[in-house]
C-alpha cells in the first residue's frame, strides 16, 4: 500500500484478473475507462483517470469528486451520486429504439 | 466406497444436488480427486447450454454432459436416455465391479423429482437404485436461498445427506443458525460441512434460533432462467470486468449465477459468480482429453430473473462493443 495515499487498500479485485504483464495491465486500464464512462454517461457521471493517480477519479454535474479503488466502489459511489442504480439493462441506459 | 456387484445387480446411482453456485463442483472434484467415491461413471447436468463444470471434473472414468436442460423437467429424456445406455454397455461389458454413477445435477433441478422419474421408468426402475441423494448448501447463501427459493427447500429436503460448503469466514453464530434451520427442514438427513470438498466441523449448537422460512412468493414469481451471452467484439476481459461488475452491482439479487471461460492476454479464465460475490478468475488449463465438450469460449451464462438474451446482447454492444 502507498503510504501517501493509501492504495491500495485491497489485494487485487476480481476484474483485475488477465491482466499479468505491466503491457496488459496498462491497455486493460484504458478499455475499461472508455467503457466505465459509456455506462456512467446516460447517468450524467463521469469518469477519469490520469494514468498516476490509482483507481478512478469519478465525478457528477455538480463537480463532487470521488477517488474509488475499484469497479465495486465505482458502481456504488456512482449508484449514490445518481441517486439509482447504474444498470446496464435499465430503460434509462438502454431507451427502447 | 467400492460396491461389489450388488445381489440384484442394480447399479447404484448418487445423486448431487444443491443451489445455483452452492459448490457442487468443487465439492466433487476433491471426491473425485481423493477416490472416495471408487470408479465413477460422471454424468454432468446443466440447464444451460454452455457446459463449464466438467472442465473441474476430469478425475472421473467417464464423463458425460447433458447440457441445455435440467434434468428434473426439460433435459429429463435424455438424462433417462443416458441412464439406460449406460445400463446397456454395463450388461454388455460383464464387468465384476460396478463403480457406481455419479449424477451431478443442475443448481435448478430438484433431485426429488429426478428420483421420482427415475422410479417410474420401467427400465431404470430395475437397473438403477438411486444409492444417495447428496444436497449441498451455501453457508454464507444457504439461509437466504432458503428464505426466497422454494426449489432451494426441496432441493434440502430430498437429501439424505446435506453438506454446508465454504463455512471458512462465515460467523459460527451464522452457521449454527443455518445448520438448525436445515435440521428443521430435514431432521433425517446426515448434515457435515465442507470447505473445498475437506471436511470441517459444523458448531454445535441447540439453543441457536432457526431461521424463519416464510411463505416464498418464488412459485408465482418469474422462474429463474439461463441466458447465454455471446462476447462478441474486440474488448474481451476488460468489457466483461466492467459491464459485468456494474450489471452484478445493480441486479445481483435477480442473477444468482454467472459462468463462462472468457480469454484474455493471459489465457482462458474461468468465470465464476453467485449472486454479487465473484470468484478470482481461475486460468484454466489446455483441455484434457475426454473431460467432454470443451465449453464455448467468450460465451457467458448468465441465470436469473429479470432479464432477456436480446437486451443482455444490445447492452452488450451499446456499452461494450460500442
Amino acid at each position: 500500500m502507498c503510504s501517501a495515499c493509501g492504495f491500495p487498500a485491497l489485494p487485487g479485485h476480481w476484474t483485475d484478473a488477465g491482466a499479468q504483464r505491466p503491457g496488459s495491465r496498462v491497455r486493460l486500464r484504458f478499455i475499461r475507462l472508455v467503457i466505465v464512462n459509456r455506462l456512467l454517461l446516460p447517468y450524467r457521471l463521469s469518469a477519469y483517470d490520469d494514468g498516476v493517480t490509482p483507481g478512478l477519479q469519478l465525478m457528477a454535474p455538480d463537480g463532487e469528486r470521488v477517488l474509488v479503488a475499484d469497479l465495486d466502489t465505482l458502481w456504488k459511489e456512482a449508484a449514490r451520486l445518481a441517486g439509482t442504480p447504474i444498470d446496464p439493462l435499465s430503460p434509462r441506459a438502454l431507451p427502447d429504439a | 466406497m467400492r460396491d461389489a456387484r450388488r445381489a440384484d445387480g442394480r447399479l447404484p446411482l448418487t445423486i448431487i444436488g444443491g443451489f445455483l453456485g452452492a459448490g457442487k463442483s468443487t465439492w466433487l472434484r476433491h471426491q473425485l480427486h481423493e477416490r472416495h467415491l471408487g470408479p465413477v461413471h460422471l454424468i454432468v447436468n446443466e440447464a444451460a447450454e454452455t457446459p463449464v463444470d466438467n472442465l473441474l471434473l476430469g478425475k472421473a472414468e467417464r464423463v458425460e454432459v447433458l447440457a441445455g436442460g435440467c434434468a428434473c423437467c426439460a433435459g429429463r429424456a435424455s438424462l433417462v436416455a443416458a441412464l439406460r445406455r449406460i445400463c446397456a454397455e454395463h450388461d454388455a461389458s460383464g464387468a465384476s465391479e460396478t463403480g457406481r454413477i455419479v449424477l451431478e445435477t443442475s443448481g435448478l433441478a430438484d433431485p426429488g423429482a429426478i428420483a421420482a422419474a427415475l422410479a417410474q421408468d420401467p427400465i431404470l426402475a430395475r437397473r438403477l437404485v438411486v444409492a444417495g441423494v447428496i444436497v449441498l448448501v451455501d453457508a454464507l447463501h444457504g439461509a437466504a436461498q432458503l428464505a426466497e427459493e422454494e426449489l432451494s427447500r426441496r432441493q434440502v429436503e430430498a437429501a439424505e445427506r446435506i453438506i454446508v460448503t465454504k463455512p471458512r469466514g462465515v460467523p459460527s453464530e451464522a452457521l449454527a443458525r443455518l445448520t438448525r434451520t436445515l435440521r428443521r427442514l430435514n431432521p433425517a438427513a446426515a448434515l457435515e460441512a465442507a470447505e473445498l470438498g475437506v471436511p470441517e466441523c459444523l458448531p454445535v449448537d441447540d439453543e441457536a434460533e432457526p431461521y424463519d422460512l416464510p411463505e416464498t412468493a418464488s412459485m408465482s414469481a418469474e422462474p429463474i432462467r439461463p441466458h447465454r451471452l455471446r462476447l462478441a467484439g474486440e474488448a474481451g476481459w476488460a468489457g466483461v470486468s466492467v459491464w459485468l461488475s456494474a450489471l452484478l452491482a445493480a441486479r445481483g439479487d435477480d442473477i444468482v449465477r454467472v459462468k463462462g471461460v472468457v480469454t484474455s492476454p493471459d489465457g482462458r479464465l474461468l468465470l465464476q459468480s453467485v449472486r454479487r460475490i465473484v470468484q478470482a478468475p481461475e486460468i484454466l488449463p489446455a483441455p484434457e482429453k475426454d473431460a467432454g465438450p470443451a465449453p464455448e469460449d467468450d460465451v457467458i451464462v448468465l441465470i436469473g430473473r429479470g432479464m432477456d438474451e436480446e437486451r443482455l446482447a444490445r447492452s452488450w454492444r451499446t456499452f461494450v462493443t460500442g
